[in-house]
């Protein structure tokens, strides 16, 4: 199990536990954290799991690439250095604990 | 080894009057059934449509037999699959985003609808379908796609013979006869205003397509208009006339909607209740088994979203249109990479923008008593009519 911190945009944070292997969006949408629509159910193709990635995070979780970026451009809120799309963020035991932030809008 | 039943039983004319009754059976008795009228294996539970739109590498966009390429005189993305759609797919995608929206379309969309507004009658019997859903979905996609010349009766024109066409599985002459005709217009048209858009460009999709570092050849641009065109007109359309019916029927949920603002949630659980695009079909590329059912390598699959809109494991009287149920995911823009491109489009300008413009602007509002709403359509359903009066 992998946990992760999600933080909403009052800053009310949920810890839920997901196995390896899956993603970010998956963790999400399994345990009901609605601000992660992901509409597309993680083809990159429509920008509704837009979240932050905690600072601290940051080099752990990865950049996004380029055609991440693009789909970006979709995204309804603001996309700061630290968005991605959480159905391209893979977990693994090196991603437990990390923290990811919620956007106030989304699609 | 269990084959699919087949249901010999039902015609495509049962199911473009009366699809919900025959999709809760179904889903009850035989969700995975072979339809021949339709000639394919429908998949009516929600778990089921949006697993197979979202394995694209075992359910394939790609029809060798599809219409579409003799109507649309292109292999286009909705029917490729993996990089090259995805290619063709992200370079109108800018034109499309939510934020290009606000900051270049927002403005001129509110005045298309308000001008629209203006042009009805009041006190009069009015039918909302015909003099203002399709016309105003019409305009907005023009300019969306950089068409600004083209008259609202030319984008109809051209989508609905792109559809027909595209819709004509029995390869008969007609169709193909009109759409070639609607190709030859619209290619004459894209050339004459392609300088315009290297000269000026906007953040329309043809310019943006026409400008970007890397191209794609004219052809596919040209194809790519022509899928917005096919796709942006009649959902928008019936997807307003559906909510605006949805919320004339039921006068104390329109008055909480009113009250509370809930445009959003009004617009979602229309296109939930009565998806515009009901159905779609992928091709089997591998022999496998779906909760025990053979689905042999090269069968058309046809997910039923309609019917996964009103799935039992996620809607209670899903039959029934109500914006304060409880929120569940709906597949009304599909799901997996051909997701919906124009679905935030869709949701500004019908849920954001028309909506609460229509209701402030005609108040009293109601549908006209003894004249009925007549529902049509098994691939794409939507009313035909929306008779209403204006105080
Ligand atoms: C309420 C309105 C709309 C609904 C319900 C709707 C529904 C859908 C659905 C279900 C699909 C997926 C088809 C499949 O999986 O085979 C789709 C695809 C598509 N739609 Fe929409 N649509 C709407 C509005 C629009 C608008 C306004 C545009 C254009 C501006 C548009 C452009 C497209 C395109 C280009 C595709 C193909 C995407 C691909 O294959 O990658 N749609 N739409
Ligand atoms: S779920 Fe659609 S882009 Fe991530």
């Amino acid at each position: 199990m992998v946990e992760i911190t999600f933080v909403h945009p009052d800053g009310n944070r949920r810890t839920v536990g997901a196995a390896p292997g899956t993603s970010i969006m998956q963790a999400a949408r399994d345990n009901g954290i609605n601000e992660i629509i992901a509409e597309c159910g993680g083809a990159m193709a429509c920008a509704t799991c837009h979240c932050y990635v905690d600072d601290a995070w940051t080099d752990r979780v990865g950049r996004r690439d380029d055609a991440e970026d693009d789909m970006l451009d979709f995204a309804e809120g603001e996309v700061r250095d630290t968005s991605r799309l959480s159905c391209q963020i893979a977990l693994s035991e090196a991603l437990d604990g990390v923290i990811v932030h919620l956007p106030d809008v989304q699609g | 080894m269990a084959q699919a039943p087949i249901n010999e039983a039902v015609s495509l004319a049962d199911l473009a009057r009366d699809p919900y009754s025959i999709y809760r059976r179904m889903r009850l008795e035989t969700p995975i059934v072979e339809v021949p009228a339709a000639r394919r294996i429908m998949l009516t539970k929600a778990k089921h449509t949006r697993m197979v739109k979202d394995n694209a590498e075992l359910y394939s966009s790609d029809d060798p037999v599809t219409p579409m390429q003799r109507a649309f005189q292109a292999h286009t993305l909705m029917r490729k699959d993996g990089p090259e759609h995805r290619a063709e797919r992200m370079a109108m995608q800018k034109a499309l985003s939510p934020k290009v929206i606000k900051s270049d379309w927002a403005e001129l969309y509110r005045k298309i609808a308000s001008d629209y507004l203006d042009r009805l009658p009041r006190g009069e019997r009015v039918d909302l379908f015909t003099d203002l859903c399709g016309p105003v979905a019409a305009r907005i996609l023009a300019h969306i796609l950089g068409l600004d010349e083209a008259s609202d009766a030319d984008m109809m024109r051209w989508s609905q013979t792109l559809i027909d066409g595209a819709g004509n599985f029995g390869f008969a002459e007609d169709p193909f006869a009109k759409s070639d005709a609607a190709n030859a217009e619209m290619n004459a048209y894209f050339d004459r205003i392609e300088a315009r858009h290297r000269a000026e460009p906007n953040n329309s999709a043809f310019s943006i397509m026409l400008n970007a570092a890397n191209p794609l050849p004219i052809g596919q641009i040209h194809s790519n208009i022509k899928i917005a065109i096919g796709g942006g007109i009649n959902e928008p359309r019936d997807a307003l006339a559906t909510i605006l019916y949805g919320l004339l029927s039921n006068p104390e949920q329109l008055e909480e909607v009113k009250r509370t603002e809930a445009w959003s949630d009004a617009f979602e659980e229309g296109v939930r209740w009565v998806a515009p695009i009901q159905a779609s079909s992928r091709r089997v590329t591998e022999a496998h088994q779906i909760d025990g059912i053979d689905i042999p390598e090269g069968v058309t699959l046809m997910t039923i979203q309609a019917s996964a809109n009103h799935d039992e494991d996620l809607f209670e009287n899903g039959h029934l249109f109500d914006v304060f149920r409880k929120k569940a995911p709906h597949q009304a823009f599909g799901s997996g990479p051909h997701h919906c491109s124009g679905a935030q489009v869709a949701r500004k300008t019908v849920g954001e923008i028309m909506l609460p413009m229509i209701f402030e602007r005609f108040p009293n509002m109601e549908l006209v008593p003894d004249e009925k709403v007549i529902w049509h359509g098994f691939g794409f359903r939507g009313p035909l009519n929306l008779p209403v009066t204006l105080n």
